[in-house]
Formats: C-alpha cells, sequence, structure tokens
C-alpha cells in the first residue's frame, strides 16, 4: 500500500502527465481508500506550491503538476463519491478570465496555487460572461469569486460581474477577488470587490484571509 | 514624404536556406493539418469559397498550401500609407527600415518610477513631444498611453487616435477592440489620412471577432493593415525559437491569407511581438536573447522569402521601472538585431516597464539611438572619394586628417553626431553640473514644448472629429459599455 501511495506522491512530485490517469487508476483498484488518494495528491500539489513560492521550482513545474491533477482527480473522486465519501476543503472558489479578455496564465496561476492551498476550484477558463459567472456562483454555492482582467478595456467588466451578483441577490452570499495587471487596490475598491492581489502567492493569502483561514 | 533609412547592405541572416524551408514548410502543415480558428462566419464562408475546409461548428478553417502561397504572392512588397501632412506620409517595405512611437498603459515619473493615470494633457503633450521627433515616423494605436483620465476605456481608442491626429501631422495605426476601427477609420477620412488598419490574432492560432470584423472595414475603407500575433514563448506558443517560430509564422500567414481572400493585393505589414516568460511569476520578460533571435529569423523569413514588409515590436519595451543602464541594455540590442536583419519598422520609442508606462523624455532619448541604428544600416560608400588615397599619401606618417577637405566636408555624413547623448570632456561634465543624459533630455523636452506647434487641423476638421467621438460615445452608452 505503501507503494501505491508513494506512486501517487511521484506522478505529481515528478510531473508525470502521462502516467497520471494510469496510478490513479492502480491506485484505486489496489483497494486504497479513495480518500487517501486525494489527500496523498493534494499534499503533493501543496508540496509543489510551496516549493514555487519559494522560487525552487517554476511555472512549468506547477503547471505540469496542476495537468496531473487534473488527470488523476476524476478517477479518485469517482471513487469517493461511489463509496459515498466526500473530501474536505478550504472553500469553495469560482474562477475566470472576465469576457472580451482571452489571457489565461495568471488566472492559472491563481487557480493552481489555491487549489494546491486545500481550496476546491471550479475554474470556467477564459472570456467568461457575467451571467456565467453569476450562474456558477450559484451552482457550486462558491465561498469565493475570483477574477482575472488583463485588459485596461476588460477591466470593468469585473465591476459588471459585481453589479449582477447585488441585482441577483447573491453578493452577500460570496466574497470577491480580483487581480490582472490593469487591476490595483484603488479599482478593486472602486469596484466594490473584497480583495485584490498583485501576484498569484498574493491572490492565495487573499482567499485565506477572506475565509478567516489562519495564515 | 518621410524617406526613412536605406538600408545598404543584405539584411544578417541567421538561418540556412535550408531552415528557412523548414520553418516555411512546418507552417503550412500546421495550417492544412490544425488549421486556424476564425470567429467570424463571415470570414469562414469566404475562406470556403476559396478552397479552405470550415468547420463551422469549432470555427476552424484548414487551410491549402496552394491558397497561403497565393495569398503571400497577392501582398505586395511595400505599400503607401498617406499621413495629414503628405510630407509625412511613408512607403513601407523594401529596404527603408522607419521607426514607430511606443506606448504604455500609464505616464512614468522618470524620478521616482511612480506610474500615474494619464491626464489628457500628459498625452497630447507626448503626442507632441513625437511628432517634434523626426525618427518617430508612425504612430500605433492607443498611443502613448493606453489610458486617459476621464475616457471610459471603450473610447480610449477613439480618442486617442482623434488626439493623435490633433497633435500630430504623421501616419497612424488603427485599432480593433469593441469596434473602434469603426470610429478610427472616419476620423482618419475627416482628415484626409489612411490610417494602418490592425488585425491581431490571439495565439494560439485563432484570430477573435473584433479583428475579423476589422479586417472586413479597414480594407472597405481602402486602407493597409498592420498584422500581429502577440504571443509568449512557453505560454500562447512553443518555449522553443523553432516552435515559437513555426506557429507564430502559421498564425500571420492565416491573417495575410483572410486578407488577400477579401481584398487581393491588400497592402499588409506583418508584426514581430513575441516575448518570452518569465517562469517564476508568468509575467513578459523583454530584452531577451530569445527574443531577438525569434525576431531576426522572423524578419530573414518575411524579408527574402516572403517578400512582405515586417514590423519588430521586441525592442518597444524594457522590464526596467525607470530609464536605466537595465532599459538601454533590454531595448538597444533587440532593435540593433532587428536593423540588421531586414526590419522595414521598429517601435522603440519612449516605452518602459514592460507595457505599463511611457514617458516622452525616453522617446527623445531614443530619438538618439533610432538615427544612430539608421546611420548604420544606410553604411557606408567606398569609392575613389571616399577611400581617398591621396589624402592619406599626403598627411603620410606624420600629419593630421583634420585640416583636410575630406574631413570636413565628409565627417557630419559619415558618422550620426547625437543630438542628447553627453559627448562633453569630463571636466565640462563636471563644470556643467554632471548632467545626465535624462537631464538633457527634461531641457529639450521643456524647450520643445516651448517652441514646438504641431500643425493643427482646421476648425472644420476638429469639428468633424467631435461629431464622431460624440456618435462613438452615444454607440458605447446603447451597447451598455459606458
Amino acid at each position: 500500500m505503501s507503494d501505491t501511495i508513494q506512486q501517487l506522491k511521484d506522478i505529481v512530485l515528478n510531473f508525470d502527465i502521462d502516467n497520471a490517469e494510469a496510478v490513479a487508476k492502480a491506485a484505486i483498484n489496489s483497494g486504497l481508500d479513495p480518500v487517501l488518494a486525494a489527500n496523498t495528491l493534494t499534499d503533493a500539489i501543496r508540496d509543489v506550491g510551496d516549493r514555487f513560492g519559494k522560487g525552487e521550482l517554476y511555472l512549468p513545474d506547477l503547471v505540469c503538476a496542476s495537468e496531473v491533477l487534473k488527470k488523476a482527480f476524476p478517477i479518485i473522486n469517482e471513487a469517493i463519491e461511489a463509496s459515498g465519501g466526500s473530501q474536505s476543503s478550504l472553500g469553495k472558489v469560482v474562477i475566470g478570465t472576465v469576457f472580451g479578455d482571452i489571457h489565461s496564465i495568471g488566472k492559472s496561476m491563481v487557480a493552481t496555487l489555491l487549489y494546491a492551498a486545500g481550496f476546491k476550484v471550479i475554474d470556467l477558463g477564459i472570456n467568461v460572461k457575467s451571467e456565467d459567472f453569476l450562474a456558477a456562483v450559484k451552482e457550486h454555492n462558491a465561498d469565493i469569486l475570483a477574477m482575472s482582467a488583463l485588459l485596461t478595456t476588460t477591466a470593468m467588466e469585473q465591476k459588471k460581474v459585481i453589479e449582477g451578483l447585488k441585482s441577483t441577490s447573491l453578493r452577500d452570499r460570496v466574497k470577491v477577488i480580483v487581480g490582472g495587471s490593469p487591476i490595483n487596490q484603488e479599482f478593486a475598491d472602486s469596484i466594490g470587490a473584497d480583495g485584490y492581489g498583485a501576484t498569484a502567492p498574493e491572490g492565495v493569502k487573499i482567499a485565506k484571509r477572506l475565509m478567516r483561514i489562519e495564515q | 514624404m518621410q524617406n526613412g533609412f536605406k538600408r545598404k547592405f543584405e539584411p544578417l541572416k541567421i538561418l540556412t536556406d535550408s531552415q528557412v524551408e523548414q520553418i516555411h514548410t512546418a507552417s503550412l502543415n500546421v495550417l492544412e493539418e490544425v488549421g486556424f480558428k476564425y470567429e467570424s462566419n463571415k470570414a469562414l464562408k469566404l475562406l470556403e469559397e476559396h478552397g479552405c475546409r470550415v468547420d463551422y461548428k469549432t470555427m476552424i478553417a484548414k487551410i491549402p498550401p496552394s491558397l497561403v502561397e497565393w495569398a503571400i504572392t497577392k501582398t505586395p512588397s511595400s505599400f503607401y500609407l498617406k499621413a495629414r501632412d503628405p510630407g509625412k506620409s511613408i512607403r513601407l517595405g523594401g529596404n527603408t527600415l522607419y521607426f514607430m512611437n511606443s506606448a504604455g498603459a500609464r505616464y512614468v515619473d522618470i524620478d521616482t518610477g511612480m506610474v500615474t493615470m494619464p491626464t489628457m494633457d500628459q498625452n497630447n503633450i507626448a503626442v507632441l513631444i513625437s511628432d517634434s521627433l523626426d525618427s518617430v515616423n508612425v504612430f500605433p494605436s492607443y498611443t502613448p498611453y493606453f489610458e486617459i483620465e476621464g475616457i471610459p476605456p471603450v473610447m480610449s481608442c477613439p480618442v486617442s487616435c482623434a488626439q493623435r491626429h490633433r497633435f500630430s501631422t504623421k501616419p497612424s495605426r488603427g485599432a480593433q477592440p469593441s469596434d473602434s476601427f469603426i470610429w478610427e477609420t472616419q476620423i482618419a477620412k475627416a482628415v484626409d489620412a489612411q490610417i494602418m488598419g490592425c488585425v491581431e490574432g490571439a495565439a494560439p492560432l485563432s484570430l477573435a471577432e473584433d479583428p475579423c470584423n476589422a479586417a472586413f472595414y479597414y480594407l472597405e475603407a481602402d486602407f493597409p493593415i498592420y498584422i500581429a500575433s502577440g504571443s509568449i514563448m512557453g505560454g500562447s506558443h512553443p518555449v522553443t525559437i523553432a516552435g515559437a517560430s513555426v506557429s507564430h509564422n502559421a498564425e500571420l500567414l492565416a491573417i495575410i491569407v483572410l486578407l488577400q481572400c477579401i481584398k487581393p493585393g491588400a497592402g499588409v505589414i506583418a508584426n514581430n511581438f513575441v516575448s518570452a516568460m518569465n517562469m517564476a511569476t508568468g509575467d513578459l520578460s523583454f530584452g531577451t536573447a530569445a527574443i531577438a533571435m525569434h525576431q531576426m529569423a522572423y524578419n530573414q523569413i518575411w524579408h527574402s522569402l516572403y517578400k512582405i514588409p515586417v514590423n519588430n515590436t521586441g525592442s518597444a519595451f524594457s522590464n526596467a521601472k525607470i530609464i536605466d543602464y537595465q532599459l538601454g541594455a533590454e531595448k538597444l540590442p533587440l532593435a540593433t538585431c532587428s536593423a540588421l536583419s531586414g526590419a522595414n519598422l521598429i517601435v522603440l520609442h519612449g516605452g518602459v516597464t514592460a507595457e505599463l508606462a511611457y514617458n516622452p523624455v525616453l522617446a527623445i532619448i531614443d530619438d538618439d539611438v533610432a538615427k544612430t541604428l539608421g546611420r548604420i544600416v544606410e553604411g557606408f560608400a567606398v569609392n575613389d572619394e571616399t577611400i581617398g588615397l591621396d589624402v592619406i599619401r599626403n598627411v603620410g606618417s606624420n600629419g593630421t586628417f583634420l585640416n583636410t577637405r575630406q574631413t570636413r566636408t565628409m565627417w557630419k555624413t559619415e558618422d550620426y553626431v547625437p543630438g542628447i547623448f553627453d559627448k562633453t570632456s569630463y571636466q565640462e561634465w563636471v563644470n556643467s553640473g554632471k548632467k545626465t543624459v535624462i537631464d538633457r533630455a527634461k531641457a529639450r523636452y521643456e524647450e520643445i514644448l516651448a517652441t514646438y506647434k504641431p500643425v493643427p487641423v482646421t476648425p472644420e476638421q476638429d469639428k468633424e472629429i467631435n461629431r464622431i467621438l460624440k456618435e462613438a460615445s452615444q454607440y458605447y452608452k446603447k451597447k451598455g459599455l459606458i
């Protein structure tokens, strides 16, 4: 059993995207508790995230480790659901790049680091319409909505989404974090966001602060 | 017409002929096998009529090599761009090198490095300064600042275009987001000028709806087109220079195909704005060796094989936050590589801090940089007069060349004498208060402000520009964007 756990750790720590699905399937087929399997992967990605934060690893490492999880987790989650179990998380975050904007790197970094920190992340991708953000917040009962905008011309979309949250009575149920190169604290305050992060690690700190998690 | 600098020697080559062919062939493979996403049914229908295999659901067109090569042959090797002042018009292409102003989102304070939202006055002054600089031949879109205080973001492109035409008689490039091309085309026509239309792809391998619409609109107005596919090696393009060259090539060729299908023979300049990624932060990294090599390979392929005018943006920005040694060390090698390898247009003046900031004082310093590079590409003459064997013989071993007619008549043309760089002696420098190049550029900035008067638009033209901006504002209000 310890070999199986080590293999799960290794696919993340060695960024082994090609073998991720096979190792996850083998782990489940070997009878490993799927919650333990999920926790093993989460611990490993947290380690990758920590080393990225210290400057020991780089963006390609972080993203490739995240890809490993994207392949392995559906298999493990399926087994968790089949067994009637569940995995704990620090909170649910809906994240995306706003409508009209197709920049994905910053948003994906934040999503990966949030995931590594222990949040459940629902990544809506890029060019996300206001109504899709609102629907996802409602559907997933999100604790946090994180929006990225890399263009001056799209930054105001963040305000539009916040206005949408107000008009659909969702604003009080969800904290809003904004980021992106044209965004600063002043802008975040002006549109009524709850937090602003200049970097991906800062975004995670803000998310934890908003969830009142000790850091 | 602005003459630009005439390159007198063969552009520097970084690839063998076989490597050029490999990259071209791989680009054709990408377009034929993977295809290119055009987010416009109108564009897809046109491409289908020209022989592309189109999947309307994914919006991907697979482009046959014959169509790509037809489009290349249809694109002229140069085109004329009419300015408000015909004397400031340019012909882009061939062996001529011009310079384009750079840009930045915000105004950067030269002394503190702090960035702030530029006021309308700061925007107008920056345009005026660049209008006064001989080596700024053309302006890009939303220049010098991406944003202007008090202007709604969706109006920033039309307003910027209007102010460029009010404070400069030089040609300009249009923009593409949020239908801004409608208003920019009207503004250019109101002052009897052309603008270079803008059609920018979104790497990897796609062109959004706005630029597709801009392509049809600008070509209908009979304007030439600037194309680009800004990307990041390791992000939206492969991390290898060869792989990124193929992806980038395929993207620009796909845009060329659309443009030539819309209007065969349309003038096009193809821009290279590929940056590297800072793998610790995901931010753009400027002034790197990989960008320089990517641009050189690109210039070689497009200049020698496709014979389509090329623009390089790699030297427009630096990651330096202020005007310092890093800024020069990041911008100048790229600009030099671009100039030597065949670029027809180099974006240079005034950009700092990775697209975040701009300052016209830097544009004044860059004027000297551009003129130095221009002087280099013009090369030197080798003939009896310039060799001057008689002069060498007469001076012999003991004399000086200073008192010769050759020196007196030729020293100014053989070299470029900078206007801003400090060439004083050490003692003069101490006695003058140890002025830096930035101090000197600031003094020149004040001098330009006090003495330079751009040619104004006529009252009728001004009134028409106001009408267009008002119409644009109402249009965006109706769309809920203001």
